[in-house]
């Protein structure tokens, strides 16, 4: 390479003219535009946005879809044949089906739905083939949802049937309940989609699910107009829904993983709902007369995992009874949750019909104590506590948690060492069973009892009991008849049986029910984010 | 004597690449084994609290989890040399997609910061060393050692604070306002992408958004500029050869200029790259508190979900990212100082 003579440029003259030009860029890059305000504000004005972490968010496609953040945008993308209406978690109530019977059949029972007139956002008329075909892929996609239509609600391909264009069969056997399919139908998986948009997308047999990962062809009340991974997610109204949005013409979900930057955004307008207050901000925001506060019950539930196998620390019942007297949950929920969670003690989240609202284990350390002494530990014991890193069910980081916990134990003679690892490490441990305490959160897979109850009382059920090494016939027995019980009636007692019976001998500890903060500006109408964690957008305005 | 000396820039460059290759395939090694090492399952990881265990097998075979740890990484090269990058455990969306997305974002914020950090740091030690112990000198050290201690999280939560919240000057995280939508996307640049969608407004609106972020990662990067500058020209300063440049009567702007600055290019350079390679790799931190859907994040979540493929892009993209800056920086090296040659 040539080495050339080159004449620098002479310093004092280049320096003050590159000066005068970043000053003006820079006074270009802070002075607001004033010209383009004037659009901008009455689009402002029909567009909701929304700032959180939704970072979960893996695939739009109803039938795939299994995340918190999936479920919501799938809920207003996609109708269901029934879902529930604002915070009513007990009654379903007609959507795409307009009215619906159930009918007992030799094998089992019959759910007969009558469907009204609808259109797609494509423009093709909703049918029972549409039915037929969004129902059938969710089966045979063996998607992180399919088990809830194959094996709670034991549907196959074909048992699903379109007798004309506006009527729909579900054939249900004996082993499912056609009240939990029909609780079933409102979640995501049994969201309907324009069966032949999707099969012109088919690629390998996928049903169309690569395409409607990030394209939609629903019939819900907006569109997916794009999403960016990790920055945003845009939806327009859709002007053939039936379920139309008079007010929100668009809703945008911006990623913002940091509660700061949300309360932020939240105070200077940018957003129109917070997703993700802390307890801590959320109470400043109550008292903010240009923000709303919104406790929004969930169905999630904070616990203490006890490993109850041969061997393990928890091995005596009486000892598990004695961590149950030596949590102080009041404390717990007061300063830690600042008041957003719910005092539960039963394996049924308050809110679904089931649950049992009683609490027989008063805070007691003394108690406690003694019932250490009677299993023979009268100077206490170690145990390994397993806690994940992050943030804890209610917005509490896992380790303050872990830490109360840990001082909690520690005053009845229990020496909890604490193990924080990821929540990938957490899981794997638990699920081998080789957790002896954890503290983790669970949610259940749909709105009925049936979905704590089988997974956290029947062994059987390879959950969380099976996790706990918790085995007891009596009480998966119990949850067994429960789940299949039509008679509401009697399916209420059952469960009062077994939840008492779990909360005496189960290897639990429940800690809270949290609420989930959200809090809009003042502005924001009509915003209500129900247990399941839906919100209808269509029915928000801003003033 | 121009075609002898372009042919050995050539030579020198396929020797480089050629080195390359051989750096990044260890590069792929080190990270498959680092990945496996951990005792965690992505399984588990990828579909959460309430898969049941036939869901996790399933997951398993479908994605080549159940095989002996080396016929997994044969897998993985093989795919590799075909220009495939895998699919993520977690998203089951194509590793390259996702990194195209990313690694753009990452690129904007850091040829801003570069340009804050070269526009703050350069003068400012070269201040430093012509000033030498006397004020501007004590006051460039101070911001150098203060910048170089600052977390830069702290400071970006200031900065948001002090110019967005309470000044109202700057606009707060994100590449664009909440309420806008990016433009199409085609270099994934979004300054870049607003001026070919001709829509200015989000042009603006897109610079607007990269001053804060680029100033608080620059001005970490300036602080360290600042050091190196200064040191450099100090010691070039006071060698023989600009005594006599200033003895024969040489304006004192050209000494500077031409003479000191040019022969203290070659370690100040070094740093910029470094830093360049630094900040492409991600500013985790930073990218987090101004919701920058960057490299950064995506390897932190990657990492954290054991999603070993979007683990080994994300080095290889780093990787790759670090090699091609060296080597830009050694092609500058004789661009700046003849005595460097290709030999």
């Amino acid at each position: 390479m040539k080495r050339t003579v080159s004449a620098s440029p002479s310093a004092p003259v280049s320096r003050s003219l590159k000066a005068r030009t970043l000053l003006a860029l820079a006074l270009a890059l802070t002075v607001p535009l004033a010209a383009g305000q004037a659009g901008a504000q009455s689009a402002r004005q029909t567009t909701l946005v929304l700032g959180g972490d939704f970072s979960d968010l893996i695939t739009l496609d109803p039938g795939v879809s299994y995340e918190f953040t999936g479920s919501l945008v799938t809920g207003n993308l996609y109708d269901t044949l029934v879902g529930f209406e604002g915070n009513d978690l007990s009654k379903v109530r007609p959507r795409l089906a307009s009215s619906w019977k159930v009918t007992p059949t030799s094998a089992g029972s019959q759910i007969t739905f009558t469907l009204r007139s609808a259109k797609f956002s494509t423009g093709r008329p909703v049918t029972a083939a549409d039915v037929v075909y969004s129902m059938n892929r969710v089966i045979s996609l063996k998607s992180p949802s399919s088990f809830l239509l194959t094996d709670v609600a034991n549907l196959k391909v074909g048992s699903v049937t379109a007798p004309n264009a506006s009527t729909v069969v579900f054939s249900i056997p004996k082993t499912a309940n056609p009240n939990i399919v029909l609780a079933l139908l409102t979640f995501n998986v049994g969201g309907i989609i324009d069966s032949t948009e999707a099969k012109a997308h088919e690629q390998n047999g996928d049903f169309g699910s690569a395409w409607l990962r990030d394209h939609s062809a629903g019939s819900g009340p907006f569109v997916l107009n794009r999403w960016d991974r990790s920055s945003q997610v845009a939806l327009d109204s859709n002007p053939n829904a039936f379920r139309r949005s008079v007010n929100i013409k668009r809703v945008i979900l911006r990623y913002m993983l940091e509660s700061s930057a949300q309360q932020t955004a939240l105070n200077s307008g940018e957003i129109d709902v917070a997703w993700d207050y802390t307890p801590d901000a959320f109470n400043a925001a109550m008292s903010n007369s240009k923000l709303k506060a919104l406790k929004t019950s969930t169905f999630q539930m904070a616990y203490l995992g006890m490993n109850s196998a041969k061997g393990q620390p928890f091995e005596d019942p009486r000892l598990r009874e004695a961590v149950r007297y030596a949590i102080d949950q009041d404390g717990i929920i007061k300063s830690l949750l600042q008041g957003l969670g719910r005092k539960v003690q039963t394996i049924i989240p308050l809110g679904l019909a089931g649950s049992n609202p009683a609490l027989p284990y008063s805070y007691d350390p003394a108690k406690a104590k003694a019932l250490l002494a009677a299993a023979g530990k009268p100077n206490g014991f170690d145990v390994d506590f397993l806690v994940s890193t992050g943030s804890c069910s209610g917005g509490v980081p896992c380790q303050d948690l872990a830490a109360k916990i840990q001082a909690d134990l520690a005053k009845v003679g229990i020496r909890a060492n604490i193990k924080q690892m990821v929540n990938a490490e957490l899981l794997t441990a638990y699920r081998a069973q080789k957790a002896p305490l954890i503290q983790v959160a669970w949610s259940p897979d749909y709105p009925d009892a049936d979905g704590n109850g089988t997974p956290l009382a029947d062994y059987n059920a390879h959950s969380l009991a099976w996790r706990n090494a918790w085995s007891d016939p009596a009480a998966s027995k119990l949850a067994q008849s429960a789940a299949v019980e039509i008679d509401q009636a009697k399916r209420i007692a059952l469960y009062k049986q077994l939840t008492e019976l779990v909360v005496k001998s189960g290897p639990y500890a429940i800690l809270y029910q949290p609420y989930k903060p959200v809090v809009t500006s003042s502005s924001v109408v009509g915003f209500v984010r129900n247990a399941n964690g839906d919100v209808q957008f269509e029915k928000i305005a801003k003033k | 004597m121009v075609e002898g000396g372009g042919q050995l820039l050539l030579i020198y460059i396929l020797r480089r690449l050629a080195l390359m290759v051989f750096v990044l395939w260890g590069v792929t090694l080190a990270a498959f084994v680092i990945s496996h090492v951990v005792p965690a399952d992505p399984a588990a990881a990828a579909l959460g609290n309430n898969a049941r265990e036939e869901q996790l097998q399933d997951f398993r075979v479908k994605n080549g989890l159940d095989k002996p740890q080396v016929v997994q990484y044969a897998v993985y090269m093989g795919k590799l040399f075909h220009g495939d990058l895998g699919v993520s455990l977690r998203t089951q969306a194509p590793i390259a997609a996702d990194l195209r997305q990313f690694f753009p974002a990452t690129l904007e914020l850091t040829l801003v910061a570069v340009v804050f950090a070269v526009l703050i740091g350069l003068p400012l030690g070269l201040i430093a060393a012509l000033r030498h112990n006397r004020a501007p000198d004590l006051l460039a050290r101070i911001f150098a050692l203060v910048g170089g201690a600052t977390p830069v999280y702290w400071l970006a939560i200031l900065a948001l604070n002090v110019f967005h919240e309470r000044l109202g000057w700057l606009p707060g995280p994100g590449r664009i306002d909440a309420y806008s939508l990016a433009p199409p996307v085609r270099t994934g640049l979004v300054t870049v992408d607003a001026l070919l969608a001709h829509d200015p407004e989000v042009f603006v609106d897109a610079l607007r958004h990269l001053v804060l972020p680029g100033l608080v990662l620059g001005a970490f990067s300036a602080a360290l500029l600042t050091r190196m500058t200064r040191s450099a020209m100090l010691e070039v300063l006071g060698q023989d050869y600009i005594r006599t440049a200033r003895a024969k009567g040489l304006p004192g702007g050209r000494v500077v200029w031409k003479h000191a600055l040019r022969n203290a290019s070659l370690p100040i350079l070094t740093v910029l790259g470094s830093l360049f390679g630094s900040l492409l790799t991600g500013a985790v931190l930073t990218e987090t508190i101004f919701s920058w859907p960057g490299i950064g994040g995506y390897a932190t979540s990657s990492a954290v979900s054991l999603d070993f493929p979007a683990v080994m892009g994300v080095t290889l993209v780093a990787g790759l990212a670090y090699s091609l800056v060296n080597l830009l920086v050694d092609l500058l090296y004789v661009g700046f100082d003849p005595r460097v040659s290709y030999a």
